[in-house]
């Protein structure tokens, strides 16, 4: 039975005003939002799913709530609080994290999204040796990838905010002081060579005047134990490659440390693109290791768990709205029970059983 | 082939109380392709409702056959049947005969992946679609399987028959098993065979099903060739003696 053409029965909330009754409900962003806030960060399979359905829906949940809360009361005089979502596979922490960067880049944040450390760490084709700090190595292509996605998210700040020093990338080419950080993010873009140097520069630039109060910073970054593992990237002479010593590692750490004020750290710990951690670990201890947890140490996990009865119930309601449980045994009260049993609440597995039923 | 494969064996040793005979019984044939289960072993009921019926509603018959399976021999239900309510037998002989090498795994990772993709596609079509045209595409997976399959089905098949020392290509009626067999036999090998080198098994084969659903695409022709092959050599229906 089709539920098209009856008027919405998930309630779509406005997003600000999300408070603890609206756990379970599901809000709708709209694709041209979705376009310059997520250029890239949501994960695929929700991707597929946006495209399928032509909407995209968050659905509210506790640990993001909690979050929202804390980021609410943020005093911006202190050093910036860093936030762990740590959790199982599939419980939704990289969701959860984009519902924490599309609220606040609706409060006019500054977006520093890092969709996956772990993919700065493993299979780089180019590795070149950097031009800043002989010892260091640089990734042309990664940054210059996401050089590109940072410019889709926040275009209107890049005109803003001025570089407090002078930049020579070349013999030809330099940067002077007082220009606005468009420019190094369009140099990193277009010589794809000096993109790591860029990005460092965004970061040194973006930690130093997010203090002064013009704006607000978010720094977002997804499977943060990359930033503390090992990589498997090797040097010509196949010896192996320690994470400081590549440049954008290296400057992410730096931004992380909460020695700046006036934002807010969000960081999501995973195990499904990390290497040479066991399937089972999901608490920060295991993920990050010794250094790591160190380094982070005063910061506040937050637990990402399964559904609980009520939100299953509303994501099944959900799928059957948009009429993607076609199976005609999915609308029984049996398939129901035989889906909980299989998923266990598990949102990321339920997604999957729901695909081909 | 009309005849079950009875392979010729030179007599047969004392075998055990459950062990069946050959349903055929020509003499000095042992048959190969038998189960060990001997007539009296009942199939397993696998069906939740079937037990869930109240005692008190059954018919003198059901309750009859409820004491009868107290006391028969039941045979062992086999790993793949499950009382599942998502469960489709066409579905698990179709994974089944796609598996390579015992890989159950990846066999039923593939049939998954093929039905998701089917229902995108045909979801597109249908945000695609103007409001009369979106009544009439279907995105049930499921049925647009069984559809494709049912299409695929030849209804008349040929059979090399021996007469005269040369084998003659025979049109004959198959049996509904045969038939099945052959239109996911055919759905297989075209799309292992005719795939562009770097696309997917589960993209050719959704694109190949949804083909087949709407009456097109190459397994259809490959039915219809069989079918012309039949109508070729209808002189020939004679040779058949069953």
């Amino acid at each position: 039975i089709m539920l098209k053409g009856m008027t919405r029965l998930v309630s779509r909330v406005h997003k600000a005003k999300h408070g603890e009754q609206h756990v379970g409900q599901h809000y709708n962003i709209s694709i041209q939002e979705l376009k310059t806030v997520f250029p890239h960060g949501l994960p695929p399979r929700f991707v597929m799913q946006v495209k399928t359905f032509n909407e995209a829906c968050l659905m509210v949940r506790k640990p993001a709530l909690e979050l929202l809360h804390y980021l609410k009361n943020t005093n911006f005089a202190h050093p910036a609080v860093r936030y762990v979502l740590y959790g199982e596979k599939g419980t939704g922490k990289t969701l959860s994290l984009c519902h924490i960067i599309h609220f606040c880049a609706k409060q006019d944040w500054l977006i520093l999204h890092i969709p996956d450390a772990h993919l700065w760490v493993k299979n780089c084709r180019d590795l070149l040796q950097s031009t800043y700090n002989k010892q260091r190595f640089d990734q042309p292509l990664e940054a210059s990838v996401w050089l590109k996605n940072f410019k889709t998210a926040n275009e209107r700040f890049l005109s803003q905010i001025k570089v407090q020093d002078k930049y020579v990338w070349n013999k030809r080419e330099s940067t002077e002081k007082g220009s606005p950080l468009a420019e190094v993010v369009e140099q990193g873009i277009m010589r794809v060579r000096n993109a790591t140097d860029a990005v460092g520069i965004v970061l040194k630039e973006l930690k130093r005047q997010s203090s002064l109060g013009i704006f607000r910073l978010l720094v977002a970054v997804d499977g943060v134990n990359a930033l503390w593992g090992r990589t498997t990237l090797k040097r010509e002479d196949k010896s192996l490659i320690a994470p400081e010593e590549l440049a954008l590692i290296y400057n992410l750490r730096k931004m992380v440390k909460n020695d700046w004020q006036g934002g807010a750290i969000v960081l999501t710990v995973s195990q499904t693109g990390s290497l040479f951690k066991p399937r089972k670990a999901y608490l920060p201890q295991e993920l990050l290791g010794k250094e790591g947890f160190d380094t982070l140490d005063p910061f506040i996990p937050i637990l990402v768990s399964n559904y609980n009865p009520k939100e299953f119930e509303a994501c099944i309601q959900y799928y059957l709205e948009n009429s993607w449980l076609q199976h005609e045994k999915a609308h029984t009260e049996e398939g129901k029970k035989e889906l909980l049993f299989l998923s266990n609440r598990n949102p990321g597995l339920l997604e999957r059983l729901c695909a081909y039923l | 082939m009309a005849a079950p494969t009875v392979k010729v064996a030179l007599g047969w040793s004392g075998l055990g109380l459950g062990v069946r005979r050959a349903a055929l019984r020509l003499p000095g044939l042992v048959q190969v392709r038998w189960s060990r289960y001997g007539p009296e072993y009942q199939d397993p009921q696998t069906d939740k409702e079937y037990y869930r019926k109240p005692l008190a509603q059954l018919t003198e018959e059901e309750t009859y056959e409820r004491e009868l399976r107290k006391t028969q021999v039941i045979k062992a239900a086999p790993a793949t049947k499950t009382c599942s309510v998502f469960e489709d037998p066409v579905i698990s002989k179709f994974t089944n005969m796609m598996m390579k090498g015992g890989n159950k795994i990846l066999a039923r990772s593939l049939m998954t992946q093929t039905l998701e993709a089917v229902k995108r596609k045909q979801f597109e079509k249908y945000h695609a679609a103007s409001a009369e045209e979106q009544a009439t595409i279907e995105r049930n997976p499921y049925t647009i399987f069984h559809q494709a399959l049912k299409n695929c089905e030849p209804v008349i098949g040929l059979v090399p028959i021996l007469k005269g020392g040369h084998f003659y290509q025979v049109p004959v009626p198959l049996a509904d098993r045969r038939r099945r067999f052959l239109a996911m036999k055919w759905m297989i090998t075209e799309c292992r065979e005719k795939k562009p080198r770097r696309m997917l098994m589960p993209e050719k084969l959704s694109q190949e099903l949804l083909e087949a659903f709407y009456n097109r695409g190459p397994v259809i022709k490959r039915k219809h060739d069989m079918h012309k092959m039949a109508e070729a050599n209808r002189a020939l229906a004679h040779y058949r003696w069953w």
